[in-house]
């Protein structure tokens, strides 16, 4: 604040004693104002990161964006596909193929003659910088009908998004052929990457839907302190009981489908992909005392700590608490994870970005949850706990009102492979890279 | 300017990239089908105007069905030829302006035209203080007609057009927004079709000079969206409502629509135009 008067003082010295040759000289610095020295930082100058060449390697057994840290910006597009038969669905997943490749690692834009429009839309400049961009591709229940003919392939649990009871489906923010999940440390970056891929896929793809959604940075954790999650709308921790990302056999037990499981072959080394547009009323949640908020949800509100706890990390003992004295039975942590040998196949990884979309007519603001999670078996995994959660005090609160759900396709192995190719592969004898 | 290194390079080697992808096509070549359009434009603009003479003579008269029935075969003729009348704003927007235009919507006093009649037509099913407008719309036409004879049409808006058309398609026919009143939308979608495919004829032989395939890959196009509207024509020659448009010829048209605005965007470039 101090320095600011300061410089203000300054600047005030200054303007006061400019005659006719200061007025001169100011116009030549505004002409080209880069060129003063030592310049205070400009209004327009932009806010720096070192981490606009980070890169996920679009290749791997496993597609990215589902495992890897969540960035800050996350978007989940749904699009119709448009194409008329194989040999097009074919066509939209090499291209998909070839633009994520490209935009996950970057590099120059191809010039072209200026009288024609440019292939790119210069978003992130003359040279696309990578910007921790990772697109996962998943496909809906919808890519399974008479279309394709891939019906006889389709992932057992995949089925089109059925409402839960407190549910208000908005018809055009529900479903699609297919999801893209775009996340990167900016939104500049998803969307540079999404319209890029509207750009050179007009004939094979149709947005549906769209939602984007942050998530807050957090300052770097302290040496020998588990690092914290970040807050959703709510104010509360989100994230603090999701699985251990890092844990490769945690995550094959939870996320991935495995070869041996008794979904079809193709499926192996893919996930379910649950997509909820989750509208909180936080007007009247901030009219909600701390105490119930807290009773609610099941944590402490400032630590995100499990009721009578210090640490957002320990772990309620709820063997403990039968009666529900400490954490309500129908707490929301407590229903989601029980935390009982049975509900261990229950697990799920939440990926949850949040959202604000605006004003309703009423004046209240619309935000929420963009709620996304990954798992190896959708009925076991989100459907269930979606189901305990029924009925939840918490719903008082909330309002679904989108979403979907997908399959989300095995990764992509090498140059010769491409997304999508062992689905196509599954109905069909080969399809050469 | 600050500038990094790699980025003064890439400057330093654009500079150096030859750009001129296509030959320019010859000025010569485009006078033809420059005034050829011209005289398309002249005709459809003589339909316009005698149509809305019909239209608005049935409007002042009372006659509310003869209305209805005359508004969207008249509007057809505005749309084919739509990116010239909209070189002149001042009358685009008193002809043709949508209720969204206007932050006080239908009691707004600059909303006329077409859809201002449109919605007091087909929303209030009346005719009633409806003559000033139909004069004025009347008026507006004569005057447009009278402007466009005494312009000359710039190549690179005509070819532009084409682009143009496309985009008033993929922006807003497709919703069925255009004519939310008497959801004619469709006629409107044809008389952008037809208008654009009118231009790609005209320079058919420039454009083939430059990329065989691309006029083929268009034509492709064109006749995947004419066939589908084809199917919602009427004995009378005119258009079902665009409710009764089912969502999946909903969803064929957009495919084509978005392949027809990004390939004709390309349209000026090819053939040589700023």
């Amino acid at each position: 604040m101090k320095d600011l008067e300061q410089f203000s003082a300054q600047r005030r010295r200054v303007l006061m004693g400019m005659g006719a040759a200061g007025v001169a000289l100011a116009g030549t610095a505004l002409s080209c104002p880069a060129m003063a020295a030592a310049s205070p930082a400009q209004v327009t100058e932009a806010p720096s990161s070192d981490k606009t060449e980070d890169r996920h390697d679009f290749h791997g057994k496993h597609q990215t964006g589902i495992t890897t840290p969540r960035p800050a910006s996350g978007m989940l597009v749904s699009f119709d596909v448009l194409a008329s038969d194989r040999e097009d669905l074919e066509r939209l997943f090499r291209t998909l193929n070839e633009r994520i490749a490209f935009l996950m690692k970057g590099g120059e834009v191809t010039q072209v003659d200026p009288k024609l429009p440019p292939v790119d839309s210069g978003i992130l400049g003359p040279v696309v910088t990578p910007d921790n961009l990772t697109i996962t591709v998943s496909v809906g229940e919808s890519l399974f009908d008479e279309r394709f003919g891939l019906a006889s392939t389709k992932p057992k649990r995949l089925i089109r998004m059925v409402g839960f009871p407190n549910d208000a489906l908005e018809a055009d923010c529900c479903h699609g052929d297919l999801s893209l999940q775009f996340c990167s440390n900016t939104t500049d970056t998803n969307i540079h990457a999404l319209r890029d891929i509207v750009k050179n896929l007009p004939d094979l793809l149709l947005v549906r839907w769209k939602q984007e959604g942050s998530v807050p940075p957090q300052a770097p954790a302290k040496p020998g302190v588990p690092a914290q999650s970040a807050r959703n709308f709510l104010g509360f921790r989100d994230g603090s009981a999701n699985p251990d990302s890092n844990d490769g056999k945690a995550m094959d037990a939870i996320v991935w489908v495995q070869p041996d499981s008794d979904e079809p072959a193709w499926a192996a080394n893919g996930s379910y992909q649950a997509v909820r547009i989750i509208r909180n009323f936080v007007e009247r949640w901030d009219r909600t005392p701390l105490q119930e908020q807290q009773s609610i949800l099941g944590r402490v509100k400032s630590t995100g700590a499990p009721m009578g706890c210090q640490h957002e990390t320990e772990v309620p003992d709820y063997a403990k608490d039968p009666e529900g004295k400490l954490t309500k039975l129908d707490a929301h942590i407590r229903l989601a994870n029980p935390r009982t040998a049975e509900t261990q196949a229950n697990l799920i990884l939440r990926r949850p970005f949040n959202y604000s979309n605006g004003v309703n007519k009423n004046g209240q603001l619309e935000m929420g949850l963009l709620f996304i999670c990954y798992q190896a078996d959708l009925q076991k995994g989100f459907i269930t706990v979606q189901t305990r959660l029924n009925g939840e005090p918490l719903e008082e609160y909330l309002k679904p009102v989108g979403g979907g759900y997908f399959f989300t396709l095995p990764g992509v192995t090498g140059d010769k492979d491409f997304i999508g190719r062992s689905l196509l592969n599954a109905t069909q004898p080969t399809t050469n890279a | 300017m600050k500038k990094s290194p790699l980025a003064l390079l890439l400057t330093l080697g654009l500079l150096n990239t030859p750009f001129s992808a296509f030959a320019a096509t010859a000025p010569l070549d485009l006078v033809g089908p420059v005034s050829d359009y011209k005289i398309y434009v002249t005709e459809q603009l003589d339909q316009l105007g005698s149509h809305t003479q019909q239209f608005t003579d049935a409007v002042k008269k009372g006659d509310l069905a003869t209305a209805q029935k005359l508004y969207a075969p008249t509007r057809v003729y505005y749309e084919s030829i739509e990116p010239i009348a909209e070189l002149f704003s001042d009358l685009d927007a008193s002809i043709d302006s949508r209720v969204d235009d206007h932050e006080k919507g239908v009691k707004a006093d600059d909303f006329t035209g077409f859809h201002r009649i449109e919605y007091t037509l087909f929303s209030e099913k009346s005719t009633k203080d409806l003559g000033a407008l139909a004069d004025k719309l009347n008026n507006d036409v004569k005057d447009l007609q009278t402007r466009v004879a005494g312009l000359t049409f710039p190549p690179e808006k005509v070819v532009g057009g084409a682009a143009a058309l496309l985009e008033e398609v993929a922006a807003t026919k497709i919703s069925g927004e255009e004519d939310r009143y008497s959801h004619t939308d469709l006629y409107d979608f044809q008389g952008n079709i037809d208008g654009a495919k009118k231009i790609v004829d005209l320079f058919r032989p420039q454009i083939e000079q430059q990329d065989k395939a691309f006029v083929a890959k268009v034509d492709k196009n064109f006749a995947a969206v004419n066939k589908i509207l084809a199917k919602y024509k009427t004995k009378d020659g005119g258009f079902e409502t665009y409710d009764k448009v089912k969502e999946a010829d909903r969803k064929a048209l957009v495919g084509p629509v978005n392949t027809l605005a990004e390939d004709l965007s390309t349209l000026r470039g090819k053939l040589g135009l700023n």
